[in-house]
């Protein structure tokens, strides 16, 4: 990126600062601005017709005291006289005295204090203007009978057409004669307070007898002793009459105008102050006025400070930011510079700072890594190791396992064989008394047969000697017989000669013809004989020789006997004394078993300790087994463990190779 | 600025939890753990059935009443007042002793709410449910009689009155006078007030006065009395001069004892009971609501400007007299 793309840039986002500013700032100041506004308004409206009902109230306050407190000094007055009177029961000349003396005292009553009395007499003052045709129906005595306190009655018009009002009351002097005392006073300081004592700008206030509703003061003097009613032309009049005729005393609105109502106590009076409700609101409403245009003009300062601020504020952001770019791609190597002393300025020089210890962190974590590395290379190798170690240990231990097993399974053996052993040695020692036994039969059957032997060798003796005597006898019978050979052979020559005569008589008869016919049947026959005797002679020589043979054979074999007998005579003689050492053996052998039996005795012993340790050896065995196949497990276990840190240290050795990678990814 | 309005808003919404949950803590505690002050003075029969009134109704709302009955001076009932709030009162119930100091009652209470009863301060002292006034209406107590009376003579064109009122200046007097004069208006009779004076409530100062009337010669149809004393004053004067008082109904208020006894022995006429049952219940039910920050124009009689509970007056003539003596 260029130098001025990047300028761009930045005034490009400085602009969009700006107007997310004003998005946020302008619309929150308007909508403030016209909340205060109309709050402003509602309140202080609010407040000021409160403050003007209390103004107007206060105001009518002050008139109506003015008003009873003037008509208490008029009472007090007439009050002070009436008591004297009272106190000094004068006559009828000393009370026209009093009565004068007491004339002009006070302005209010111009004409000054009067008595009527019940007669019908009117005592005044000399120089009071006063007249009365008839006091009696007067209402200074009307009135004046109704009370013996000195009070005001309603207003009346006097003969003069003026509003007055009389003060009256019987003149309590402990007669039986009833005296009225009066006193007449003009309405004209009441019309002054009502009219004038208005103690509220553009109020005014008018006074009506609430019993017959006739206006007694007014600014408006068209509008005296006319009567307010409830018809009345004139909206606001026509509602305070409503007002009053419903004995609603407090201050309400009518037809756009405040009006307040009074009663004066102790008379029949009402003073009534009204006051435009525009006049009061006219503040208000220039105050709207003018909040709305300071609004505006907020709103207007606003936007050009919040521009010019941005623009200020952010200007030496935009080298900030560019070295925050840097930093955010990794580059590290920068050389951050501040000049201001503002916040921003705090921000380069912590940006500064931070580049610095981000560069001092990002090599020490690079060390770090490295050195993790190598760690982490060697832990893995050692793991492995381990994990070869343990998984090679495992396996010895699986052989061990094995073996013991073996064992455990071969001592089995042996104690099964060992009680086989028991059991056979047991059954061996019954066998060799039973041998035992036997060989005493066979010591004995052994002597026997020697004695026996002994008599064998005799009867060969007498064998051989018989054979002797049959060999002579035989020798006899081959002279016999080489006898009847020579005879046997002289009868052979005889039978082939009348052979030879037969054959020429059959040639002879042959040559006679006919007549020789018979003769040569007879010559055939001889022939015939002579060959049957020649054969017959022949099959004798070969009987003869055949016998002959036969003696000879009989001969060698009584040779070959007697060679036998005389063998077997020797054979015996050496079975004899074979048979004597066989006894001699046996007899030994007889010892020998004995001997053998008290050793398997002790064999048998053997075996049955051989047999009981075995089997607690193979108990030991069992345990051995099941230790050693603890052993095993955890053996295995050590090794899966193993295993895992081999894992471990492996994937540590690849998270120092990422480490390592994202470090360099920095420059620092 | 997405996180920023979250913030706001989450803050918003713990603050409006926080504040709806001390709203509701505050809101949701009845009577249960409050005390209530009584001040009152002198006790008169009337004082003292108010004061019972007050006691009774505490008891059966469960809340805990100090009664202070103090000397009958100004000073001393603001004195007892002033430590009312560091004694941890919630709200006070006072018989004023003279209603020109109820401004001073109000500062001394610093800002607890006050129960006026018995004696009505002038409105400007009262502020809605927070200084206000339990009590009868006075101006009910004319009306009541005017109404008797137009009931007992039958509906007259016009009517010769007699008025005999208490001291000047007080709220009764003023109340109770007024009532008279515009209920003979509002009843379309022309009333000649033949008579209307002082009597400041004494019974002497009424017999005096009604014979001086007497002396006059004028004729009169009814006598009103703002209260029973002037009333049995009036029925002396009568009776001195001849007239008996069953020709000429005689009404006062209060129904006082001799009052009372007066209708029964038929002499006296009419006269209006003051429900001092009613106004203690109705004070201390108001007591009850301003404590707890309630408005009290829930409770009967109220009015709608939080400023008064009215307790009605009773009207007591020969016919239920017996239930009043």
């Amino acid at each position: 990126m260029s130098k001025r793309e990047k300028h761009r840039a930045i005034k490009k986002k400085t602009g969009k600062i700006r107007n997310k500013l004003l998005i946020f700032i302008m619309p929150t100041v308007f909508v403030l601005v016209a909340i205060l506004v109309i709050i402003t308004s509602t309140l202080s409206g609010r407040s000021l017709k409160k403050k003007s009902t209390e103004q107007l109230e206060a105001s009518m306050s002050t008139q109506v005291d003015n008003i009873s407190s003037w008509m208490n000094q008029c009472l007090k007055y007439f009050a002070t006289v009436k008591k004297e009177l009272e106190a000094s029961r004068p006559s009828q000349a000393e009370m026209q005295t009093v009565l004068d003396s007491f004339y002009g005292f006070d302005k209010n009553a111009p004409e000054g204090l009067y008595v009527i009395t019940a007669e019908g007499r009117l005592l005044k003052p000399s120089e009071s203007a006063l007249e009365l045709s008839d006091p009696i129906s007067s209402e200074a005595y009307k009135q004046g009978i109704t009370r013996i306190d000195m009070d005001f009655g309603p207003a009346y018009k006097n003969a003069e057409g003026k509003y007055v009002i009389t003060a009256a009351g019987i003149l309590n002097d402990n007669t039986s004669d009833i005296k009225v005392l009066a006193g007449d006073v003009t309405l004209d300081n009441v019309t002054i307070i009502v009219n004038s004592g208005v103690k509220m700008e553009d109020a005014s206030s008018f006074l009506v007898d609430k019993e017959n509703g006739t206006i007694l003061a007014h600014r408006d003097d068209n509008l005296v002793s006319t009567t307010l009613d409830t018809s009345n032309s004139d909206a606001m009049m026509a509602g305070i009459a409503k007002k009053i005729d419903n004995r609603d005393y407090a201050t309400t609105t009518i037809a756009g105008k405040m009006v307040g109502v009074k009663e004066i106590e102790g008379t029949d009076w009402i003073l009534v102050s009204y006051i435009d409700e525009n006049v009061i609101f006219a503040d208000v409403r220039s105050l709207v006025t003018l909040l709305v245009l300071i609004g505006v003009i907020a709103l207007i300062i606003i936007l050009m400070i919040t521009t010019l601020v941005v623009n200020r504020v952010i200007a030496p952001l935009t080298p900030i930011t560019g070295y925050i770019k840097d930093m955010a791609s990794g580059d590290f190597t920068i050389d951050v510079k501040t000049t201001s002393n503002d916040e921003i300025g705090i921000m380069g020089g912590q940006v500064s700072e931070f580049v610095g210890s981000m560069r001092n962190m990002i090599q020490s974590i690079a060390d770090e890594s490295d050195r993790l590395k190598e760690e982490s290379i060697r832990s893995d190798e050692v793991s492995r190791d381990m994990s070869e170690a343990s998984t090679a240990q495992a396996d010895a231990m699986r052989q061990l396992n094995e073996t013991v097993d073996q064992l455990a399974v071969a001592v089995n053996d042996i104690a099964e064989n060992a009680t086989i052993l028991a059991n056979v040695v047991s059954d061996t020692k019954d066998n060799s008394e039973k041998a035992e036994q036997s060989m005493n039969e066979t010591v004995r059957i052994s002597r026997q047969g020697r004695e026996d032997m002994e008599q064998l060798k005799k009867a060969m003796r007498d064998i051989y000697d018989s054979n002797e005597k049959l060999v002579q006898s035989i020798g006899k019978v081959g002279e016999a017989s080489d006898q009847i050979t020579n005879i046997v052979g002289l009868i052979g020559n005889i039978s082939e000669e009348t052979n030879l005569l037969s054959l020429n008589a059959s040639i002879e008869a042959a040559r006679a013809g006919e007549v020789g016919k018979g003769f040569a049947v007879v010559a055939t026959e001889i022939g015939k004989l002579a060959q049957t005797s020649s054969e017959s002679s022949q099959n004798i020589a070969n009987l003869i020789e055949d016998v002959r043979n036969l003696i000879e054979n009989v001969v060698e074999q009584s040779d070959v006997s007697a060679k036998n007998i005389e063998r077997n005579t020797e054979l015996i003689g050496a079975a004899v004394d074979t048979f004597d050492r066989i006894f001699q053996n046996i007899q030994l052998s007889s010892n020998m078993i004995s001997d053998m039996i008290k050793g398997i005795e002790q064999v048998n012993d053997v075996a049955t300790n051989v047999a009981a340790i075995s089997e607690e050896q193979a108990a030991s065995a069992d345990e051995i087994l099941s230790t050693s196949q603890n052993m095993v497990e955890q053996a295995e276990s050590i090794s899966r463990s193993s295993q895992e840190v081999a894992d471990s240290s492996h994937e540590l050795a690849e998270t120092s190779d990422k480490l390592t990678s994202y470090v360099q990814q920095f420059k620092v | 600025m997405k996180i920023g309005i979250k913030k706001l808003l989450s803050l918003l919404i713990v603050a409006a939890c926080v504040l709806t949950c001390i709203s509701g803590c505050s809101g949701s505690t009845t009577s249960g753990g409050k005390k209530y002050l009584f001040c009152t003075y002198n006790l008169d029969d009337f004082r003292t059935a108010i004061m019972e009134s007050i006691k009774a109704a505490a008891q059966s709302e469960g809340a805990t009443l100090e009664v202070y009955v103090g000397e009958e001076t100004a000073s001393d009932q603001v004195n007892r007042i002033k430590k009312a709030k560091s004694e941890g009162f919630s709200a006070l119930i006072v018989n004023p002793i003279d209603v020109s100091t109820a401004l001073q009652l109000e500062v001394a209470a610093e800002g607890l709410p006050i129960v006026f009863v018995n004696n009505k301060p002038d409105d400007s002292v009262l502020k809605s449910n927070k200084y206000i006034y339990a009590g009868s209406n006075e101006t009910e107590a004319g009306e009541l009689q005017v109404e008797w009376a137009i009931k007992k003579l039958g509906n007259q064109s016009s009517l010769n009155v007699v008025v005999l009122k208490g001291e000047q200046g007080y709220s009764a007097t003023i109340g109770r006078t007024k009532a008279i004069k515009y209920s003979m208006k509002d009843a379309g009779i022309n009333a000649n007030y033949v008579f209307a004076d002082y009597a400041n409530w004494s019974e002497e100062v009424a017999k005096e006065k009604m014979k001086t009337f007497l002396l006059t010669g004028q004729k009169f149809d009814v006598v009103f009395c703002n209260n029973d004393s002037m009333a049995l004053g009036a029925v002396k004067a009568l009776k001195e001069a001849g007239i008996d008082p069953a020709d000429v109904p005689v009404c006062g208020v209060d129904a006082t004892k001799d009052g009372c006894a007066s209708i029964a022995n038929g002499e006296m006429s009419f006269t209006v009971f003051q429900n001092a049952k009613g106004q203690g219940e109705a004070a201390m039910k108001a007591a009850l609501k301003l404590a707890a920050g309630e408005s009290i124009t829930s409770l009967d009689g109220a009015t709608k400007n939080g400023l008064y509970v009215w307790v009605p007056f009773e009207p007591v003539d020969a016919s239920n007299v017996n239930s009043y003596k």
